[in-house]
């Protein structure tokens, strides 16, 4: 489903990351782990073309996105859904229409969007803060709420990038078995964290990253 | 019907800006309106003028019947010609008659018959111009018999350069009011782009097409023109049924003003184009 072949990322003088080869087979459930500045969020934004890579080819559910330009960018990322570290919500607009929006950018009508809004809300178990503004919430909710808009148009892929950073133990519990729940159902999910106890006991795929360069992976 | 909500969630969160940007191009609109009521008042006025105009050629006294036929072939076959009148100076002494049979005093200290044989010639409509005149008379005062060619040189070409003038002036003050009017709409679009730079970036990261990002711009543009065209028209009817008619009793002079209401209809619709010309302009190339 993803597939990176010897990716190659430069900002300016720094290397963010350098010759990265792996790939994440369809369906699969895996994470990508390193300190801060080892290169997870650079990963990430190649997938979704927010960065293109130097050098390489980086192959994302068919396309080959070295190559994409255009039309086709808006294409590619509507069938992957992202968890932003910043998350991203229109402080503007309330839960419910932060949530929506992922499913009118794809053309969805508003009588057909509002029951897969209102299931997605009750996946991240804030049904009843929808018409709240994400100024309101703590940063745990909102982060709920990124994982809602992320997940409400079923995308063929899930990327979240530290997706448990603002909240508590047992809440990032239960944001793992939101995701663990998702992928059951079909979706491939890479999740970027630095949060070694997160995938502990998973007995999912782990990458590593350090310092731009590709350490190893395991299953833990 | 998002993209219509996204735009009127702008404009009224975003009211001072707009309504700013609705009264200057209101302003506008009603000078540019204004100033192309006048020019064309004034063509009116001078298309009449040409059904009016025609040249006189004095014949000189004993010139012979063919140097007569002569100019009248050569005036017929100028394709700027409409109609060629031979005058006989008899004739022409009848008219005078006529004209001054009230002032017989005139006519008493008139002995025998002084006014010449005479050819009156009329050009078409469209060729009524001092060029064209100018030329024809160059061509004329070449040929035997003619004495004197009259038609009104200095009138002709005043009233032309006048036309010529208030319209090539007009159209550059249209010129410039436009793009002045499109420059408001760019400008204010542009700061609300600029405002909503996070919002329009995360769009494009959810994956939302060109088409998507801009609609709700294009359609607060198209929303402050044509409020400005409803604005200036309600204008223009106040101006014309309130000042003007009562200007009309004051000073019967202006009854001569023709004010074509229906034109000003056109106002919304201007005002429209000029607000999404302004937006698509201020939105420029979205790049992914």
């Amino acid at each position: 489903m993803i597939n990176f072949q010897e990716v190659t990322k430069h900002y300016h003088n720094h290397t963010a990351l350098r010759k990265i080869t792996f790939s994440i087979e369809k369906g699969e459930m895996a994470f990508v782990t390193g300190l801060s500045g080892s290169g997870k969020t650079t990963l990430l934004k190649l997938i979704y073309l927010a960065e293109r890579p130097d050098e390489g080819t980086i192959t994302v559910a068919g396309w080959e996105i070295n190559k994409l330009r255009g039309k086709s960018i808006p294409i590619l990322r509507r069938s992957v859904g992202v968890v932003f570290q910043d998350f991203r919500l229109l402080n503007n607009r309330n839960v419910y229409d932060n949530v929506a929006l992922a499913l009118r950018i794809r053309g969805m009508k508003d009588r057909e969007l509002k029951s897969r809004v209102f299931d997605s809300l009750k996946i991240v178990n804030l049904r009843h803060r929808a018409d709240s503004y994400p100024d309101a919430l703590s940063g745990g909710e909102q982060q709920r709420i990124a994982i809602a808009r992320a997940i409400v148009s079923e995308p063929a892929i899930i990327l979240a990038d530290e997706p448990t950073g603002n909240v508590d133990p047992d809440t990032s519990a239960g944001i793992i078995r939101t995701f663990k729940d998702i992928n059951t159902r079909g979706a491939t999910i890479l999740i970027a964290t630095h949060n070694r106890e997160l995938f502990r006991n998973t007995g999912r795929r782990v990458l590593k990253l350090d310092k731009g360069n590709f350490v190893g992976e395991e299953t833990v | 019907m998002y993209a219509f909500r996204l735009a009127k969630q702008s404009i009224l969160h975003e009211k001072w800006i707009n309504l700013l940007s609705i009264l200057t191009i209101t302003a506008g609109l009603l000078f540019t309106s204004l100033t192309i009521l006048s020019v064309y008042n004034l063509d009116v006025a001078t298309k009449k003028l040409p059904e009016k105009f025609s040249m006189m050629l004095y014949m000189k006294d004993g010139s012979s019947q063919e140097e007569l036929e002569d100019i009248i072939n050569t005036a017929k076959k100028d394709p700027a010609v409409e109609k060629v009148k031979y005058i006989p100076k008899d004739e022409a002494l009848k008219e005078f008659k006529a004209t001054f049979k009230d002032t017989q005093f005139v006519l008493d200290g008139v002995g025998g018959n002084p006014l010449p044989d005479s050819i009156e010639v009329k050009l078409k409509n469209e060729a009524v111009t001092p060029g064209t005149a100018r030329k024809l008379t160059e061509q004329l005062n070449k040929m035997k018999g003619i004495d004197e060619i009259e038609y009104g040189e200095k009138f002709l070409s005043s009233i032309y350069s006048l036309k010529v003038g208030m319209q090539t002036v007009s159209i550059i003050f249209v010129i410039i009011m436009s793009a002045g009017m499109i420059f408001v709409c760019y400008s204010t679009v542009k700061i609300l782009f600029y405002r909503k730079k996070r919002e329009i970036e995360t769009y494009k990261l959810l994956g939302a097409t060109k088409a998507f990002i801009r609609a709700p711009f294009i359609i607060e543009g198209a929303a402050i023109g044509f409020s400005s065209g409803i604005l200036s028209l309600i204008g223009i009817l106040l101006l014309y049924y309130v000042v003007i008619f009562r200007l009309i009793n004051i000073f019967p002079l202006f009854k001569a003003i023709i004010f074509p209401v229906s034109i000003s209809l056109f106002l919304p619709i201007a005002g429209i184009l000029i607000g999404i010309l302004g937006a698509a302009i201020a939105i420029g190339r979205i790049r992914y």
